[in-house]
């Protein structure tokens, strides 16, 4: 079985540092391309860190503030625009998290058998890149990818609920898996 | 979810499964992306006080970038409403979607929220799937904005059938002011809000 992929190819698209190194030349429509596919990971991030919404609102507000400022010390040729905007919104992040007094915990004898910082770290950045893959995919298929992953619907119920045959869920899901899959290997 | 029963099939070589596993895995691990508060749906602009720093330009270039910097301030914040409305057969326009799940597994809805009007409303039209239909008269949903998860602003009631209903509402509220939407299941003469079946 064959599964086309629609007309809209990655290499047809601006790469994210591309967009950073136009946004530092003032340019709104890149910054503004940038906030379309950054600003639901940033929110995420920001989620799982703060564990708060309006925190984590602001933190969105302070990463894009700080990347229109800071997108002038982007280098295209160190790497990626995305683990450099990570960079920026963990940043903003944690500052926003800093501005909260902690009070100090006692530090456990024993170490603890939960994930680390490392852990925590590496699943974060994987959320981030999930979450900024899934702004790509064309409505049509984020929409069965949501309804398969996190609804707890069956794809025969997907099927029913989005009043379309079950073949199209399956040919729709393998459609955005593997245009996820390209997306991943090209933002790592 | 199943992963065999996701991609189906055998005809994937064992390196295109493995790699559609790997993303299975990563889609597993990432967890569901968070739904926008209204006040993120659209970036706010450069900050008023942001400078970008430029090297030197030549006064000519200098003026044209100037001018191009103002043609794209002005159509900032545009390109979202723009480039994602779309027109539906019931002629509702669609501007964002707001996607709300439920406490228990097949229920949850979808809020499309159309362009704000001449009048300064926004229509909404929301369909909800695994409601259970009211069997008393007195039993309705009332669907409410949120400030800091609780309800504060009721943007309207509405009853459901069997499977699924779609309800149109229409408010006059800035949503840059809340931080979600819920749907409490009420009772005429019941405390209000009642429980909440539906979240953002």
């Amino acid at each position: 079985m064959a599964y086309a992929l629609p007309l809209r190819t990655i290499a047809s698209v601006d790469s994210d540092g591309e967009l950073i190194v136009r946004t530092a030349d003032g340019d709104g429509s890149a910054f503004e391309e940038l906030y379309r596919r950054y600003a639901r990971p940033v929110f995420g991030l920001a989620l799982r860190r703060l564990g708060d919404r309006n925190r984590a609102e602001d933190a969105v507000q302070e990463t894009f503030a700080s990347l229109w400022r800071s997108a002038g010390t982007y280098r295209p040729e160190r790497g990626p625009g995305a683990p450099w905007l990570y960079a920026v919104a963990r940043n903003a992040i944690v500052d926003r998290a800093r501005r909260r007094y902690e009070p100090p915990v006692e530090t456990p004898d024993e170490p603890a058998d939960e994930a680390g910082p490392e852990e925590h770290a590496e699943s974060a950045f994987t959320a981030w890149q999930v979450h900024r893959a899934l702004e790509e995919l064309p409505e049509r298929e984020r929409e069965v990818i949501s309804l398969a992953y996190w609804s707890g619907l069956s794809q025969s119920e997907i099927a029913e609920f989005l009043a379309i045959p079950l073949g199209t869920v399956k040919t729709r899901t393998r459609a955005a898996l593997m245009r996820l899959a390209d997306l991943l290997e090209e933002l790592q | 979810m199943n992963f065999d029963e996701l991609v189906g099939g055998d005809d994937l070589t064992p390196e295109e499964r493995a790699r559609l596993r790997h993303v299975h895995d990563l889609l597993v691990e990432a967890g569901p992306p968070p739904d926008l508060p209204p006040a993120l749906e659209h970036p706010s602009g450069p900050p008023a006080d942001a400078e970008v720093v430029h090297l030197p330009l030549p006064r000519r270039a200098a003026a044209a970038a100037l001018a191009a910097a103002a043609v794209v301030a002005v159509g900032f914040g545009i390109g979202f409403v723009v480039g994602h409305a779309k027109e539906k057969p019931t002629s509702f326009v669609t501007a964002r979607v707001v996607s709300m799940h439920g406490n228990v597994p097949g229920r949850f809805a979808v809020l499309n929220i159309g362009k704000k009007d001449a009048a300064s409303n926004w229509p909404m039209e929301l369909t909800v799937t695994g409601l259970s239909p009211q069997l008393a008269r007195k039993s309705y949903y009332e669907l409410w904005l949120t400030k800091n998860g609780k309800a504060t602003t009721s943007c309207g009631t509405f009853r459901v059938h069997a499977g699924r209903t779609t309800v149109r509402f229409s408010v006059p509220y800035s949503f840059k002011e809340y931080d979600g939407w819920i749907v409490t299941a009420e009772r005429t003469g019941g405390h209000s809000p009642g429980p909440v079946v539906l979240t953002t």
